[in-house]
């Protein structure tokens, strides 16, 4: 009887654990792509807001007749997983993507700390027989570190160029408010967006436009108590408040600053928080904060998909969660521009069709604007995006549009 | 240095306040370790869907805040009955670790549970009150702390009087002395830890309930803040002590908040796991804990 038992849970394992895609794509009518995001913990709200989007567009497509290869339509399937915004679940989660399911790339993933180490297991030099690295192609649609997709050749981006954003946004601050000279910051130490939108983005943009920084205090991603933080912020008195923290402690942070009646002249927040999660937990506590952001409802098209995907899939549209959107379609048009085989066979083959052809892509159309992706031979940023940067500011509950490029206002008009 | 003598008090007096939270978290593991001799690491989790089933009434009937805190307790009770029976009620004994197993099953189960019925959306608590401080001189005061450290201390009163001067707390006490003498004498041992965990659960609810008015903002991940808090105060405070788990609460409050005033962020964590060590290593009965022979 034991023996039956420890049998039938071998073979129960071995079924689970046996690679898929036996059969061959083309001919199930399918194309695979994967996904990773943060679908639990802290970053779920992004993650997931992702996820939607990505099927909206998913959707949109298999309704239209698929993806056209080879003379024949396939549908979109999406192999998505939970990484949590922990780095070992992304390690495990791409082997899983790159050799079980076999799909043609990955979106995501959510946060910049998975997506570094997982980047870190790519292939570093094209076409070298000795580096063993995973030959699986990203487009990432949300962790926004600078400098990620320059780990790897296989690492594409469209997200936020968080440097370039600040830069604007104190540049504008500082047209708009000449007489505000000082600046608190506020940040998270343990969470590698916060870290890195603070020491690459906003303190050189600080330093370039002359702001005096008083003091920067920190807490941690998911503090509960900023009462020793905010004596200190109180004490300082600053013009200006840069909240580099995400939802959850910039929500808790200002409600402090409320009791101790810390209150600034300006607030200008990461870009994470543009968000309709922001509003819905922080209320009128971050009236008035300034927010970069690369995605606001400011055409038909944008305040459609908006809608589409809250109702569909509760989905929040923002600059994390719309570019899983336009990635899906500027893989679409790929795919079918460049023409791959689609077998399992061919998997290899296929990705290095795709990633060479996205090198390659230059502008395409996303939702609110044009995308340039730059290229391998990038100096500064290769395999990252260039896009239209928007400001937006709470007010009266929501998300507001404080400041849009000329060329936008245009087109609305 | 009147400055400074003065960030020292405030700090102190934050401590103290937000101490008291990890004293009450701390409570409920020290009644069941006390108990049932077993670790519940569902605790947190149990406190926390309490707390999400307390917006219940608020979100669907606009229903006034003393509900939402009748609703918190009541479902922290719920949830305390389902992790007795699928955690407890089964284990043979002798079986050390399967509770800690199985609470831990537990932990993760309940906290990705509300992930998925919340669709990870944070949920904002009512500010019952307000976004204002109390000025007391050069120190300001929160009133929401205030009203969880009375509440505590009627809490806590309400235990003492329950566990020591009634019937059902005499039992308790005889369960958690000799659990085989105690069914010998009549004592239904079983019963009891159904009633323990309905107490615990009650205690964790109210607990909650201030917990996220404090915070205002609510997210699963608390479940998991308030489990590390609450072992690390039943460790200092010593194994089965409701008194040392109240003085550890508070001195963790203290030392955290202190240490972050003064060096950071970084040494807030350090110095809370330093005083965890120093425990553990030089007085591993806690601070009221009785000494192991």
């Amino acid at each position: 009887m034991r023996r039956f038992f420890v049998c039938s849970v071998v073979w129960a394992m071995a079924l689970v654990l046996l690679p898929s895609g036996v059969s061959a794509f083309q001919e199930e009518g399918t194309l695979r792509i994967g996904g990773m995001w943060a679908l639990s913990g802290p970053a779920a709200y992004v993650g997931s807001s992702s996820n939607g989007l990505s099927s909206l567009a998913i959707d949109e497509i298999n309704e239209a007749g698929g993806v056209e290869i080879k003379g024949k339509r396939v549908k979109l399937v999406k192999y998505a997983y939970d990484d949590a915004c922990k780095a070992e679940e992304g390690l495990t989660i791409v082997r899983r993507l790159a050799d079980s399911d076999k799909v043609l790339f990955s979106l995501g993933p959510t946060c910049s700390n998975v997506a570094e180490p997982v980047f870190g297991t790519l292939q570093k030099r094209l076409d070298d027989p000795n580096d063993t690295g995973l030959q699986f192609l990203f487009f990432t649609d949300t962790a926004i570190k600078f400098g990620l997709a320059k780990i790897s050749p296989w690492a594409f981006r469209n997200v936020g160029n968080e440097p370039a954003m600040f830069d604007l946004t104190f540049q504008l601050v500082q047209e708009k408010y000449p007489d505000l000279k000082t600046v608190a910051v506020a940040y998270e130490s343990d969470f590698a967006h916060s870290v890195s939108t603070w020491k690459g983005a906003v303190k050189p943009a600080l330093e370039k436009y002359g702001y005096q920084v008083l003091d920067v205090v920190e807490w941690r991603f998911e503090d509960t108590e900023f009462g020793p933080q905010t004596s200190k912020l109180r004490k300082l008195n600053p013009d200006i408040l840069v909240m580099l923290s995400h939802t959850y402690t910039t929500c808790g942070s200002m409600k402090e600053f409320k009791r101790q009646r810390v209150k600034s002249k300006l607030m200008v927040g990461i870009t994470s928080t543009a968000n309709t999660e922001t509003m819905t937990a922080c209320g009128m506590a971050v009236e008035g904060m300034i927010i970069p952001t690369n995605f606001a409802p400011i055409n038909p098209k944008a305040k459609e998909i908006a809608e589409l995907a809250w109702a569909k899939y509760k989905a929040d549209s923002n600059l994390h969660s719309v570019p899983a959107y336009e990635n899906i379609y500027a893989i679409k048009g790929i795919v079918e521009k460049v023409g791959i085989d689609n077998e399992p066979h061919t998997l290899l083959a296929d990705r290095r069709k795709v990633r060479d052809a996205l090198a390659k892509l230059g502008t395409f159309q996303g939702i609110i604007g044009p995308i340039k992706m730059n290229g391998d031979d990038d100096p500064v940023k290769p395999r990252d995006v260039d896009k239209a940067v928007i400001l937006v500011q709470a007010k009266g509950g929501e998300w507001t549009v404080w400041w849009q490029p000329p060329e936008m206002e245009q087109d609305k008009q | 240095m009147a400055e400074t003598l003065i960030d020292v008090i405030q700090q102190l007096i934050n401590g103290l306040m937000y101490g008291a939270f990890y004293a009450l978290i701390g409570l409920g593991f020290t009644l069941f370790f006390g108990v049932m001799k077993k670790f519940n690491l569902a605790y947190g989790p149990t406190i926390m869907v309490g707390i999400y089933l307390g917006l219940i009434p608020l979100y669907v009937w606009e229903a006034p805040i003393w509900t939402v805190f009748i609703a918190c307790v009541a479902g922290a009770v719920a949830v305390g009955f389902v992790v007795e029976f699928a955690c407890f009620r089964f284990l043979r004994q002798g079986h050390e670790l399967a509770p800690l197993m199985t609470t831990i099953g537990m932990l993760i189960l309940l906290q990705e549970a509300v992930v998925i019925v919340t669709h990870a959306l944070p949920y904002e608590y009512p500010a019952v009150f307000g976004d204002e401080s109390w000025e007391l001189g050069p120190f300001l005061i929160r009133p929401d702390y205030v009203a969880m450290l009375l509440t505590g201390v009627i809490l806590v009163v309400v235990l003492y009087v329950v566990v020591n001067r009634t019937r059902f707390g005499r039992a308790m006490r005889a369960v958690a002395e000799n659990p085989t003498v105690a069914r010998l004498l009549g004592v239904s041992v079983n019963r009891m830890n159904t009633l323990t965990f309905a107490l615990t659960s009650a205690l964790g609810g109210a607990t909650g309930f201030f917990v996220a008015i404090s915070l205002g903002a609510l997210q699963p991940g608390i479940a998991s803040w308030m489990t590390i808090k609450g072992l690390v105060v039943i460790v200092i405070g010593g194994l089965g002590s409701i008194p040392g788990a109240i003085l550890a609460g508070l001195l963790l409050g203290v030392v955290e908040l202190q240490a972050l005033w003064f060096l950071g962020i970084g040494y807030r964590d350090i110095f809370a796991y330093v005083l965890l060590f120093a425990f553990l290593v030089l007085r591993p009965a806690g601070l009221l804990g009785k000494a192991a022979t």
